[in-house]
């Protein structure tokens, strides 16, 4: 077991450096002049601008240095906890990322939550009624959920509650997870994420449902709610679990739009900000936070999957 | 003698019981149509302001109404569909022509080629891939300016002063860069499973050659899947372009693209619903169309795939 993590961990190790490579070079040969856009921001236009006073601010920031050392220094100090200063906030990141990604986590939490409470029992419920119209129905209305974008739920959402049926105020920025506010943000980024779990669920229910031991569990006499409880819904759950990273990554572009459009204060908003004032370290950080959420979440997925199922062992 | 059908004729019958795959595609023939001969039966032009007018709600004399400066937004929807066709059916191309490379080298050379061709895709595939999009388009960006900028200087050709053919490319390689691992594993899939095949065997026993074997073996086979996935690869080009613009960082105003579309409502939407409405239910129906038929032709190509 042991060999089998550190193989997946080394695997994901390495794709995260280079990852974070990649993206570095994309900033350093692209992307921008960030101390002249810092200057832009500051007096207007670069006619102003003092040559000696950009080469010194460069040399501040070690952006004189060669690629290879300016990558290595970034890497050392995010080993240290140092992920860099905010060109443009004059504040370290971590610091800057922190109160964003928190309220971002609390936002996909909830909507993890509700979309398992919604999601798991429908999607057992759809299997136990495999092709008849309950299914169809379900799995008809997951396919057209399923097809369209966060970018359009939200809005669509929007419209249909505050003008058509005027039951909420305008839900914008945030006050917390237990404002009414966040109800509609958290059932958008859900409806996005419920369709994978759903179908996950119902294929996994449908292969359970006719194994032998249910067939014995049944002879014995247990009640048709316990068989599913007790036997069909805990090996059902273990495949669910593998949808973890795909979920993840469905909850950080989730997490972009539904922001943006709710005006929340979280990490995609603050990525979104970060690109648009070419704040190197910020996007940086925005990228590690991003790819180690959705690595971690692989890994940890195999981890499960290894302590559940004993097969993998072989 | 009864002539037996043809797989192709097979797929076709399939496809003719499918009334959602046809509704998919009836609907995605019209956005074609109206991406192709957009100007023509667009009634005004997608950039002419007129600020008197603007903000109106939907009429006779503009169908969908207008925006804060005055233009036309059925105009802009039908130019818009040109947009996004665009992106799409290049971005698709583009990340096919990489997947099929990357996916080739990795199935036939194997080994340690293979293992870390994989290892690049799993890469590609776990990091946020909008994330990704949203940081190639910003960092590409730019050197592209500058080398058109080159460009004009030395030929002095207005052609590439152009800054709206500068925004596509940029959004074309963002797209597909992410967008080819999907391709890649589908053909190294297919490659794989076809080196192990006893006819394909029997084919190299009796000295067919590499040319062959790729005409008569691997692309008859592999066909199937590539037009299911080229199928929902579209739409999903389309919603990544829509995508980026939403986010202001694919195509650039005043260029018309669902996405900015909608984006540009957001603090308009109170007063005018229509603003938001129309962009909205266009990217949703469209998506929804492409599903459909994506669906109906993976039903129809992969009769031995019993779905669930």
């Amino acid at each position: 077991m042991i060999i089998f993590l550190s193989v997946r961990l080394f695997r994901w190790i390495t794709g995260l450096l280079l990852v974070l490579l990649v993206s570095y070079a994309m900033m350093f040969y692209g992307g921008g002049d960030p101390i002249k856009q810092m200057f832009l921001d500051e007096l207007g236009n670069t006619q102003y601008l003092d040559q000696k006073m950009i080469d010194s601010e460069r040399e501040k920031y070690g952006l004189n240095d060669p690629f290879i050392v300016q990558f290595k220094n970034y890497l050392l100090n995010i080993t240290k906890g140092d992920w860099g200063t905010s060109y443009r906030a004059q504040r370290p990141v971590l610091d800057m990322i922190k109160p964003r990604l928190w309220i971002s986590i609390q936002l996909g939490f909830a909507a993890t939550v509700f979309m398992a409470l919604v999601g798991i029992p429908l999607g057992v419920i759809a299997a136990l009624f495999h092709n008849k119209w309950i299914d169809l129905t379900i799995v008809g209305t997951i396919v057209t959920i399923n097809a369209i974008p966060v970018f359009v739920t939200g809005p669509l959402l929007l419209l249909f509650f505050v003008l058509i049926v005027p039951i909420m105020n305008v839900p914008y920025g945030w006050n917390g997870l237990f404002d009414t506010q966040v109800i509609l943000p958290i059932i958008v980024i859900a409806i996005s994420t419920l369709p994978i779990i759903l179908r996950q669920t119902r294929t996994s229910v449908l292969e359970i449902k006719n194994e032998d031991y249910i067939r014995t569990a049944r002879a014995k006499g247990l009640s048709e709610n316990k068989i599913i409880l007790k036997h069909v819904l805990r090996p059902a759950l273990t495949p669910v679990i593998t949808s973890l990273g795909l979920v993840m990554i469905t909850l950080i572009n989730g997490a972009l739009f539904v922001e943006l459009i709710f005006n929340i204060p979280g990490f995609g908003k603050m990525t979104i900000d970060a690109i648009r004032d070419v704040d190197h370290p910020l996007i940086m950080s925005t990228v590690l936070v991003g790819t180690l959420v959705v690595m971690g979440s692989n890994l940890i997925v195999d981890a499960i999957y290894f302590l559940v199922d004993p097969r993998i062992n072989n | 003698m009864k002539k037996t059908k043809s797989l192709t004729e097979i797929a076709l019958a399939r496809l003719a019981k499918n009334y959602l795959a046809q509704i998919g595609f009836f609907i995605v023939i019209l956005f074609l149509a109206v991406a192709m001969i957009g100007p023509v039966i667009a009634p005004y032009d997608f950039l002419s302001q007129n600020i008197d007018r603007a903000l109106e709600k939907p009429s006779l004399d503009h169908l969908l109404g207008t925006d804060p400066m005055g233009r036309d937004i059925f105009s802009r929807m039908i130019f818009g569909a040109r947009t996004a066709a665009i992106v799409a059916f290049t971005t698709t191309i583009l990340s096919l022509i990489l997947g099929i490379l990357i996916g080739t080298i990795a199935g036939f050379f194997g080994g340690k080629i293979d293992s870390i061709l994989m290892w690049l895709t799993d890469v590609t595939m776990s990091v946020p891939g909008l994330l990704l999009a949203i940081l190639i388009n910003a960092s590409i960006k730019p050197p592209i300016s500058n080398f058109f900028d080159q460009l004009y200087q030395s030929t002095k050709n207005p052609f590439f002063l152009n800054t709206y053919l500068i925004d596509f490319v940029i959004v074309f390689g963002a797209i597909a860069l992410i967008s080819w691992p999907g391709y890649a594993r589908i053909i190294r899939g297919q490659i794989l499973s076809l080196r192990q095949q006893v006819f394909v065997e029997a084919a190299v026993s009796m000295g067919s050659g590499f040319g062959h074997l790729i005409r008569k073996h691997l692309v008859p086979n592999a066909i199937g899947p590539i037009v299911v996935t080229v199928t929902q690869g579209i739409g999903a080009a389309i919603l990544l372009e829509s995508s980026l613009s939403f986010l202001g960082v694919g195509v650039q105003p005043p260029n018309a693209s669902w996405g900015s579309m909608l984006s540009d409502s957001l603090s308009l939407w109170r007063s005018f619903p229509h603003l938001m409405l129309v962009p909205a239910v266009t990217i949703g129906i469209i998506q929804i169309a492409f599903i459909f038929l994506g669906d109906g032709i993976n039903d129809a190509l992969n009769p031995k795939q019993t779905r669930r």
